[in-house]
């Protein structure tokens, strides 16, 4: 065993080179950086061609488990790593225009977005959890940075330096709970956990808790969210667009992988409470904070906050068919949410200044292409017919229903209605006011169109034609031992 | 080329508005003229396309025709399933008639943002056909949401000065009603896969389940509770009055014309066929609501000093004489109520029009800012009179028809009373029609500029003239509309009854009997 890690394997190379790609981009557009700046505009697209080859080498390589059973390659990893890789590549199409509008394009954006991207995909194929703690830090650290990316601006150091605390209070909770299953199960692999009789076990079940709250932070999942609002307002918002989207998913993939494994049949009753109490929790207080919000990167933190809420409606059913319904919901949450934030990161001018949605009035007069990629975003959020977020949220409640939970089903509309009241009223802002900005916004640069058509296309295409994505998601789902049919 | 358009003619006319739309967005944003033209056009095209279904409908057939069907959403069992029966028949004709009339009214009115409006208006009309012609839940539902986004944008972009407060009521009121259906509808065919082990959506296939109890009281007033709303029926009207009398003129004549019948529809198509004897047991409330609807709306509209306001509550009395005719469920009444949907349609479409035309002119609605303007507008007074007396129900227009047929119905039905409430109702509809158009086009000039006034332009001619000869034409000869309702009545009621001794047989069981029996008629 001890002999297998040092000797990589064919297969072993084959299935890490999604990462490797990742990390090569990065090195070699900071190496470009340091030696020859003035290749400068082409890193956007050096990264994009590094998360192209990374997605090429992730559907290439064999599927089953390397690394001596610590790495999966399965179709559950590909549907994720398509999530992750549409994230990553959104963000670097925003990235470009944004840091060319706030003259600061430097490599360090695009190698830090690769690595943590590189991070993430850590986590959706580790089947060890050190591997997947690996990851999750190396998302960290990355973003860490990115938090602080514009040094002479307050707000960004302090969403740097509020991210690392907290992240790093976060970590710890995560490396607790993984020490916990360690000494429990002997073992640090997930898989480790599937002994007979240690699910009852006390260690078990603090471990497991534990794990939750740490990824549950990462999701920015009430009452672990109270980081987000304050880390987006200063971040860039690129790097927000990731960090509000692929992570999530990517946390929500290790629960169900660390449930799935130690509770066999199903989840106990108690844990299946305290899960359901914490979807309860994070829709409600999502959806009502963000009413109150005036700024439209927090109304996207705290409406990100009750998104997670309706996907941990998925993690309380528990079940092959709520996993596929959290695969399409992260899918519809994709299109729409990183949608929003690249029409925010069109709209807004001057990053020195916070974002008050009031400012996008009169917008949809004169911004049109973006304002209305917003509007649909946010109606998409909404969950209105015939766009992506309804069918995300079709799929969790009927995974609710199924399993005969009425009152999260229940309490899940009641605050989709709730939510219509602030996204209605950034779309009243943008087309129903009269402009306050005396200049009419600058012309929509060519990455921010393509970045805001992509999103509305996937909009239409999941929310009118989503069987293909649903047997997809259901597919993969089936790589995870849950019951179901 | 003609047999496709034959087989697809529902489809057709479910994306045509669509595609319109799509193509008035290839336009520049500065072709105004050409997209209220366009627009128009492709509203007159879609009337066009919809008379065959018209002449081809087959009065003697039960269930639905001009049937599509493909699959959808496979693995659910969702699919694309188009049909109609006479009941859909008459109001996609009433669809496809006001919205070309509307449109021809906003072609001189509407300066702001005309390629929206049009888009609007186009994806709108999409929206009300899908939901009349589909018999799939998840697309019925997928389209009677849709309709919500357009209305929105046309009242809080083109309405009136409290246009945002209003489009955002109308929004939250009618989705928290579609939430709960939502949640009903998944309900409802996880039972059926659970029963049949098949994933269905098709309103056929949901219509075999039984469902007794607590549970089908449930799921039937979160039905109810949706269509309620989009009625709407009393108390659940407050969003009306605002949403109407913010909306711009042809926003309101569609509001007031077509979307108010969807609730009707909704619970004439979806909750009383699913959940028949839970419908029944509860129809003497809703007929009750009914009653409290016609006789509160119009005191309530009595009351009004805004013109458009005193039509909006008259829409709340008229609406709840089709809900009694509803709740008493004969085979008249229920004619009478379908009936009573389309005249409503025409002549709240036709007052709401001219109301129009005066404000358009003097940029108030205010009762009192006009007085003796007959003699100064001598063609909008005489159609403003017409379209009153068709809403009050003059034997020889269309209003007389329908309320006669409620009126009749329910008194042959056990809730004798309701027709002496109705017929109150109808009283004071002639009292606060009257009185209105006595103040604002009788009554000596107070107001010097009021002399000036000019009277109807050629496009707003048309548009009227065309409401007011459909309002003589089915009040001379009702039995085109009632022939094509008969069967589907007919049917309605068979199938309700029907389902009525299923359902009093499953739930005849010891341990489920007493829930469901009840004091059911």
């Amino acid at each position: 065993m001890s002999t297998s890690l040092i000797l990589l394997t064919h297969a072993d190379w084959l299935s890490i080179l999604p990462e490797v790609s990742l990390a090569a981009a990065g090195c070699l557009i900071l190496l470009l950086e340091a030696f020859l700046p003035s290749l400068r505009r082409w890193f956007a697209t050096l990264a994009l061609a590094g998360v192209a080859a990374s997605l090429y080498f992730l559907m290439a390589a064999p599927p089953g488990a390397t690394f001596d059973g610590r790495f999966e390659t399965s179709p559950l990893t590909w549907l994720m790593g398509l999530f992750l890789g549409g994230s990553a590549a959104v963000a670097i199409l925003v990235a470009k225009p944004y840091l060319e509008r706030t003259r600061d394009e430097r490599g360090e954006f695009y190698a830090l977005l690769l690595w943590g991207h590189l991070g993430v995909s850590l986590m959706i194929r580790g089947l060890d959890l050190l591997i997947v703690f690996i990851g999750l830090e190396t998302l960290s650290l990355s973003f860490y940075v990115l938090a602080a990316y514009f040094r002479g601006i307050e707000a960004s150091s302090e969403a740097g330096l509020k991210y690392f605390l907290t992240g790093a209070f976060a970590s710890a909770f995560t490396l607790y709970g993984i020490v916990l299953l360690f000494g429990a199960s002997g073992s640090t692999r997930i898989a480790g956990l599937a002994q007979e009789g240690l699910a009852g076990r006390p260690a078990v079940i603090l471990g497991v808790l534990l794990l939750l709250v740490g990824f549950g932070f990462k999701m920015s999942l009430a009452p672990f969210h109270a980081w987000a609002p304050d880390v987006y307002q200063g971040m860039p918002t690129p790097a927000v667009l990731y960090l509000s989207i692929a992570p999530k998913g990517a946390s929500v993939l290790v629960l169900f992988r660390v449930l799935a494994a130690t509770f066999q049949p199903g989840l106990p009753d108690r844990f299946h409470a305290a899960v359901a109490a914490l979807a309860v929790l994070s829709m409600t207080l999502g959806n009502v904070v963000a009413l109150a919000q005036r700024d439209a990167k927090r109304l996207l933190a705290y409406s990100g906050i009750a998104h997670m809420g309706y996907v941990t409606i998925a993690l309380a059913v528990f079940g092959r068919e709520a996993l596929a319904a959290a695969i399409v919901y992260f899918f519809a949450y994709l299109v729409s949410n990183a949608g929003a934030f690249a029409a925010v990161s069109a709209l807004y001018r001057d990053e020195t200044k916070p974002h008050p949605v009031a400012m996008l009035a009169g917008e949809g007069r004169r911004a049109r292409f973006a304002s209305a990629v917003f509007a649909l975003c946010l109606f998409s959020l909404a969950g209105i017919p015939a766009t992506a977020g309804f069918i995300g949220k079709f799929f969790i409640f009927k995974a609710a229903l199924e399993r005969g939970m009425y009152a999260l089903a229940i309490i899940g509309v009641l605050n989709s209605l709730v939510s219509i009241g602030y996204y209605l009223k950034v779309v009243y802002i943008l087309y129903m006011r009269d402009p306050i900005e005396p200049e009419a916004p600058p012309p929509l640069a060519f990455a921010d169109w393509l970045a805001l058509s992509i999103c509305a296309a996937g909009i239409f295409a999941f929310g009118v034609f989503p069987a293909s994505l649903w047997r997809l998601a259901r597919s993969a789902a089936a790589t995870l031992p849950l019951p179901g049919p | 080329m003609k047999t496709l358009l034959a087989e697809h003619l529902l489809t057709v006319l479910v994306f045509l508005p669509t595609a319109g739309a799509i193509l008035l967005l290839l336009l520049p944003r500065s072709a105004a003229g050409v997209a209220k033209v366009g627009a128009l056009t492709v509203a007159t095209l879609e009337c066009v396309l919809s008379l065959p279904l018209w002449w081809h409908f087959d009065t003697a057939l039960r269930g639905f025709q001009f049937r599509e069907a493909a699959p959808w959403i496979q693995p659910l069992g969702i699919s694309y399933l188009l049909g109609i029966d006479g009941i859909s028949l008459v109001l996609i004709l009433l669809t496809t008639i006001l919205t070309p009339v509307s449109l021809l009214f906003s072609l001189t009115h509407v300066e702001k943002e005309v390629r929206g409006f049009s888009i609007a208006f186009l994806i709108l009309e999409t929206g009300v056909i899908g939901t009349l012609v589909a018999l799939d839940l998840a697309l019925f539902y997928v389209f009677w949401e849709v309709m919500l986004v357009p209305m929105y944008f046309i009242i809080g972009i083109w309405g009136g000065n409290r246009r945002i407060y209003a489009a955002m009521k109308f929004f939250l009121f009618t989705m928290a009603g579609s939430l709960l259906m939502f949640l009903a509808i998944l309900y409802v065919a996880i039972k059926h896969h659970a029963a049949t082990g098949v994933w269905s959506f098709a309103l056929e296939d949901l219509y075999r389940l039984t469902f007794t109890g607590t549970t089908a009281v449930v799921l039937f007033a979160a039905f109810a509770l949706a269509f309620a709303i989009k009625v709407p029926v009393f108390p659940l009207h407050t969003w009306l009055p605002d949403a109407h009398t913010e909306a711009p003129t042809a926003g309101s004549i569609i509001l007031a014309g077509i979307l108010l019948k969807l609730g009707v529809y909704g619970y004439l198509r979806f909750a009383l066929p699913l959940f028949p004897g839970t419908a029944l047991r509860y129809a003497p409330w809703l007929g009750v609501l009914g009653v409290i609807g016609v006789v509160y709306g119009a005191l309530v509209a009595f009351a009004q000093h805004d013109m458009k306001r005193l039509v909006a509550y008259s829409s709340v009395s008229h609406l709840g004489l089709v809900v009694i005719g509803v709740g008493a469920f004969t085979t008249i009444s229920l004619q009478g109520s379908i009936l009573q949907m389309v005249n409503h349609g025409l002549s709240t479409g036709a007052l709401f029009l001219l109301v129009g035309v005066l404000y358009e002119r003097r940029h108030t609605r205010e009762i009192s800012a006009y007085g003796g303007v007959a003699g100064i507008v001598p063609v909008t007074t005489a159609l403003f009179l017409v379209a009153t007396l068709s809403s009050i129900g003059l034997p020889g227009l269309n209003g007389f028809v329908g309320e006669f047929l409620i009126l009749l119905g329910t008194w042959t039905s056990p809730h004798r009373w309701w027709s002496v409430a109705a017929a109150t109702g109808v009283i004071l509809s002639a009292i606060y029609m009257l009185t209105l158009v006595q103040r604002v086009f009788w009554n000596p000039v107070t107001h010097e500029e009021n002399r000036r006034l000019t009277d109807i332009r050629w496009s707003e001619l048309v548009a009227a003239s065309v409401l007011v000869v459909l309002m003589v034409w089915i009040g001379v000869r009702p039995n085109d509309v009632l022939d094509r309702l008969r069967v589907s009545v007919d049917a309605l009621q068979q199938a309700v009854a029907n389902k009525q001794l299923v359902e009093a047989q499953v739930s005849n069981p010891p341990e489920i009997a007493k829930g469901a029996k009840g004091e059911a008629p």
